[in-house]
């Protein structure tokens, strides 16, 4: 067993061709990114000329659009977290207990917008919510709160929140079954016990559900931050950012920079920041999972 | 559950369905109705006769044929490659004994936290001088090496649920590595592979940023690039527009309402535990 297991030829075989797959256009690619990250050329093809550290100062010190968009992500990652996931932790609830053949459909309805192409969804939203003919304007008039009527993804005032409830709409299928999944690994016969003890309903699941399902709140609390921060085809498909830099996100903003400014170092950049970023929030949230997490 | 809560939840979640489907029945019923109708004052409306005309439009205008094609190419070869490497590297992380395992181990898994438009750059450069843009490879490579990390981590997960038992007697009766893996680890891990499968055919279905950027020729086009011929120079036909949604949508749905199950058992055995 031991020598079939450490055969060395084997483990070449089975590793070396989805490892150098994976440097090659994800690794070595960022390293270019680092070293594109430091010039000012204008696009790939174009002089490259070194400016050391110059980008990082401007976009750390003089770029509002860039700090404009860290905070859209994390406006975003707070509105998943205190908007979405509770309802999420409700439903996935109440869905555990409905059983039999109504749990299986609200299950599958729930989810049906996350496998809807997010061209689809974003062009259809953006229909949604046209100031001349969509259906929210309309709805308002007939409830004849015909003054409530906006442009919503056009004005700055509301462009942002828009966005975010898309954003929670589309996604609010995943976040369901992430709590679903983590309740169905709830062992039945603690809720057994503590029915023989005389707990029932909310105070059941406040004292078992909540505290049991800690690590799998705290895993989606970093995923929401991280898909936060990610963000980028809906955004991208529905305002690219605008009004003004209302709906700005990193990823969003690194793109235009790249391909409509051509500032394609300056861009790069953004995109060394953008993945430290990302890592620091892993970093601080898997700290923060490691110092609370529960066992059972 | 008593039969009031039971009763109040139904109600509840009769709602939220609702609320969930409702933009996507709209966009079916607008699809079957005249282009001048869409700024009638009703939210939905009955047609008076199909506008099948609309479908017309979407599969000529949207070239529909080609792109589903594309779609499926792409999908099929992604999928194939994502399944063997994240069984083959599952297996080498988690069986095998090897020095530098936990390595590489962590470093596939970077690929879960990076985020992929980090690469979008730096991968046009590239795939521009080694004339990979407008190519099926162009996006197939990228796919994949998106896909592998995170079905290499629901894999290893998935093996360390199942007891070493069974290879140990295949190793005795004289069976070399290849086949244990290929013909006794790939069926029992099928579960975690066909959920693999189906997340990876969602994303790379569904993908829009990576084609848009790595991609000019028409001819290569995947399915995302039909609702989006619609939006410039069509962009008062909006009975066609949303025709070519519906057409576009109804492949992932059907795939899903097969494989929803393997969906839930996936999120179960890989998400949750990370």
């Amino acid at each position: 067993m031991q020598k079939v297991l450490s055969n060395k030829l084997a483990v070449f075989v089975f590793v070396f061709p989805g490892v150098l797959l994976f440097v090659l256009t994800f690794l070595a690619p960022i390293v270019l990114s680092a070293f594109y990250s430091l010039t000012d050329t204008l696009g790939p093809g174009t002089p490259i000329r070194m400016v050391g550290l110059q980008n990082f100062k401007e976009l750390l010190f003089h770029d509002a659009r860039f700090w404009k968009s860290l905070l859209n992500a994390v406006l975003l990652g707070i509105g998943y977290v205190v908007l979405q996931h509770p309802v999420c932790i409700l439903f996935a609830v109440l869905l555990d207990r409905l059983g039999g053949k109504a749990e299986k459909f609200f299950r599958t309805v729930f989810f049906v917008p996350c496998v809807i192409s997010v061209v689809v969804i974003s062009k259809m939203w953006l229909t949604i919510l046209d100031p001349s003919f969509g259906i929210l304007n309309k709805l308002l008039d007939m409830a004849g709160l015909g003054a409530w009527k906006h442009a919503w993804l056009g004005d700055t005032s509301t462009a942002l929140v828009s966005l975010l409830f898309i954003l929670i709409w589309s996604g609010f299928g995943w976040g369901l079954l992430f709590y679903y999944a983590g309740i169905k690994g709830i062992p039945d016969d603690l809720y057994e016990a503590a029915q023989l003890d005389g707990a029932s309903g909310l105070k059941m699941h406040l004292r078992i559900t909540v505290p049991l399902l800690s690590p799998v709140i705290a895993v989606q609390v970093t995923l929401a931050m991280i898909t936060a921060l990610k963000q980028m085809e809906t955004v991208f498909l529905t305002t690219n950012g605008g009004p003004g830099d209302a709906t700005q996100f990193l990823a969003v903003y690194l793109y235009n920079k790249a391909f409509s400014a051509s500032e394609y170092g300056y861009a790069n950049a953004i995109s060394i920041l953008f993945i430290a970023v990302c890592l620091l929030a892993t970093y601080l949230s898997n700290r923060l999972i490691r110092s609370d997490a529960a066992e059972y | 559950m008593k039969k009031r809560q039971k009763t109040i939840t139904w109600i509840v979640f009769l709602i939220v369905a609702f609320g969930q489907l409702f933009p996507l029945i709209w966009l079916i019923d607008f699809s079957f109705v005249n282009s001048n109708d869409f700024f009638s004052s009703g939210i939905l409306k009955w047609p008076d006769a199909p506008e099948w005309r609309n479908y017309v439009n979407a599969w000529v205008d949207g070239k529909f044929p080609k792109y589903l094609f594309n779609s499926v190419l792409v999908s099929a070869v992604t999928i194939a490659l994502t399944v063997f490497f994240s069984l083959s590297l599952g297996y080498a992380f988690t069986r095998m004994q090897w020095r530098l395992r936990g390595f590489f181990f962590a470093v596939i898994l970077l690929g879960i936290m990076i985020p992929i438009h980090a690469t979008l750059l730096p991968n046009f450069a590239i795939f521009k001088t080694i004339r990979l843009t407008d190519s099926y490879l162009g996006l197939i490579l990228p796919y994949t090496a998106v896909s592998v990390p995170l079905g290499t981590f629901i894999l290893s997960g998935f093996l360390r649920s199942i007891p070493k038992e069974v290879e140990e007697s295949a190793v005795i009766d004289g069976c070399s590595i290849y086949r244990i893996v290929f013909q006794i680890i790939m069926p029992l891990t099928a579960p975690a592979l066909v959920t693999i499968a189906v997340t990876t055919f969602l994303n790379c279905w569904n993908e829009f940023i990576m084609a848009s950027t790595f991609l000019t020729k028409d001819s290569l086009k995947t399915l995302p690039f039909s609702v989006m011929n619609f939006v410039g120079q069509y962009s008062s036909d909006y009975g066609s527009q949303f025709a070519v949604m519906v057409l576009t949508s109804v492949p992932a749905i059907v795939i899903y309402a097969l494989f929803n199950e393997q969906i839930t058992k996936g999120v179960t055995a890989g998400a949750v535990k990370g």
